[in-house]
């Protein structure tokens, strides 16, 4: 078992103007995991990663970040290092005026040196791919996948161990999305982060993540691998989401197909492997 | 059959850039026909559609060769108005169209701006949310509901103006799996009703393919792929390298295809049933 990172117990919470949101969730996140967390709007998902990093804190339960308990008092500028949250819209966390300020405001603002501040926007920009010739730049005249580069860039500056990104690709065509989803995996397998993408893509979700946490009206309906997730579509369906289309041809044909296919390639090695057997 | 859209050699250029948007376009769309449009991102898409609808060259400036026809007027020569009845469009952002306090201001707001009478009016705002199932948000102020809801009011107030042509421009790409549901389902009953043409520009190809009587790639500009849906796949590779996934049973039953697991002269499948049937006969095929 690796090492807990994140320990989620018993944890309930309750908008201030009543409305219930999460209720009785138990998760522990670990080292360098890739998570996603599925479930149609209203299921939970952006309410529970906000109470990750302590942008929202327990109702009831306890949140647990590398020993901090997250309702423990002046403890948020310890949290934005451990764990950091990318917006779905670039646009609503981008307000700086160049690109170096946005990525050195985190560095700044939890009061680390000038000498400090510089290096990690350094290298924060070099892993994220943010080029020193757009530093200058206002970021609005970077285009999306780019602004979010520098989203993901300015998080990075802040080290933390766990990256949220909220949606990393609507609203992006296929090579974009592709574009953005080997750069989070790269961060996940080169430098040892743990992501979690809160997504609606299915087909990138069997892609991409080792682990599903599929929630719905506030609870977790399924957390494990994501070939066992994608298998029980009886239950998925509580949440409104379906496997992949080619995990469905699988399942509707099963058997001789299996169940559990991810990808298209997968499935061309389980035909073949069908039609052996016969 | 009649054509709803001629597009001949059509060039575009946005003003203070060096490169046309739209190289040498040429398409048909038969009236009261599918049309599905896809391609990468800063392709043209959502240029195009600006010319069926007239917003090009009316709206923006630039260099236009080439003709749009709409049932054989020229978009170029035709007045707004009479565009806004033929043609209507809806956007990625629906709040890019609200100017309303509710929604059923907002629905009726183009329906007095043409003139209609208070009993045509009330049947078109009746038919429009019933379609779009809004009956319910009709007192609600259009900023006070859902993403999903706000796209289908923007939908019920062009669907209200009973244009002949209605033009979808990535309905689905800003809100959640259930409210895409929605927009399909309103998109199919659409084409049951089988009296308007519709096009309609989405990534989603898994959804949108069992709709689209003939699918468009566009491709730096140009219109480099136009055929029905099973026609369209038949080369995954190539859409692939054009920045274009079609749906993964589509590229698995080319796969079949090219193992020689299925005939020839059987079709690519457009949905998931038809990929299980075509499965079926491959599985048949391979084991006999």
């Amino acid at each position: 078992m690796m090492a807990a990172l994140i320990e989620i117990s018993r944890l309930d919470y309750v908008y201030l103007d009543g409305t219930p949101a999460l209720f009785d969730v138990n998760v522990t996140i670990g080292e360098q995991e890739f998570i996603a967390f599925i479930g149609q709007n209203g299921s939970g998902k952006t309410t529970f990663s906000k109470c990750l990093n302590g942008l929202l804190r327990p109702t009831n339960g306890s949140v647990t970040v590398d020993g901090i308990d997250t309702r423990s008092k002046g403890v948020i500028k310890q949290l934005v290092t451990k764990v950091g949250y990318v917006f779905q819209n670039p646009d609503h966390q981008l307000f700086n005026d160049s690109v170096e300020r946005e990525i050195a405001y985190g560095p700044r603002n939890i009061g680390l040196p000038e000498s400090e501040v510089k290096a990690r926007v350094q290298e924060a920009a070099a892993v994220a791919g943010v080029g020193p010739d757009h530093f200058a730049t206002h970021p609005f005249f970077l285009t999306k996948g780019l602004r979010q580069r520098v989203a993901i860039a300015s998080i990075l500056a802040l080290k933390p161990r766990t990256i949220i990104v909220d949606e990393p690709t609507t609203g992006q065509d296929m090579p974009q999305s592709i574009e953005v989803m080997n750069f989070l995996q790269r961060l996940w397998k080169e430098e040892g982060h743990t992501i979690i993408i809160i997504t609606h893509e299915m087909s990138i979700v069997a892609r991409y993540a080792q682990r599903v946490i599929a929630l719905g009206q506030g609870r977790v309906l399924l957390d494990g691998p994501t070939r066992e997730v994608f298998s029980r579509p009886d239950i998925l369906k509580q949440t409104f989401v379906e496997p992949p289309q080619i995990t469905r041809l699988g399942q509707a044909l099963n058997p001789p197909l299996p169940r559990d296919v991810l990808t298209v390639e997968e499935m061309q090695i389980a035909f073949k492997g069908a039609l052996k057997q016969h | 059959m009649t054509i709803a859209v001629a597009i001949k050699d059509l060039e575009w250029k946005y003003e203070n850039t060096t490169q046309f948007a739209l190289r040498k376009v040429n398409l048909e769309i038969s009236e009261n026909t599918f049309l599905g449009i896809v391609g990468a991102n800063e392709q043209g898409k959502t240029t195009l559609v600006s010319c069926i609808k007239g917003l090009i060259p009316h709206s923006f400036n630039g260099v236009y060769r080439g003709s749009v026809e709409v049932f054989g007027q020229a978009v170029k020569e035709t007045s707004g108005l009479h565009l806004a009845r033929e043609v209507g469009l809806v956007f990625a952002d629906p709040e890019a169209q609200f100017t309303a306090m509710t929604v059923e201001e907002e629905l009726v707001f183009g329906l007095e701006n043409v003139g209609y009478d208070i009993n045509k009016i009330r049947e078109r705002l009746e038919w429009a949310a019933e379609v779009t199932q809004i009956g319910n948000l009709l007192d609600k102020s259009p900023y006070d509901i859902s993403g999903g809801q706000k796209q289908r009011v923007a939908i019920a107030c062009v669907l209200a103006m009973d244009p002949r042509i209605v033009i979808m421009d990535e309905p689905t790409s800003m809100i959640d799996p259930l409210g895409k549901q929605f927009i399909f389902d309103i998109l199919r009953k659409l084409k049951e009703e089988g009296n308007r043409t519709i096009i309609v520009v989405e990534h989603n190809i898994e959804q949108l393919a069992p709709l689209s009587d003939q699918l468009a790639l566009i491709h730096e500009g140009q219109i480099v792929k136009v055929a029905p849906p099973d026609e369209f796949f038949a080369d995954p590779q190539s859409l692939i390298a054009q920045g274009v996934y079609p749906p993964e049973v589509a590229i698995f039953a080319g796969w079949l295809h090219s193992q020689g697991y299925l005939p020839d002269a059987s079709p690519i499948p457009r949905d998931l049933a038809e990929a299980v049937a075509a499965a079926q006969t491959a599985l048949k095929m391979g084991s006999g």
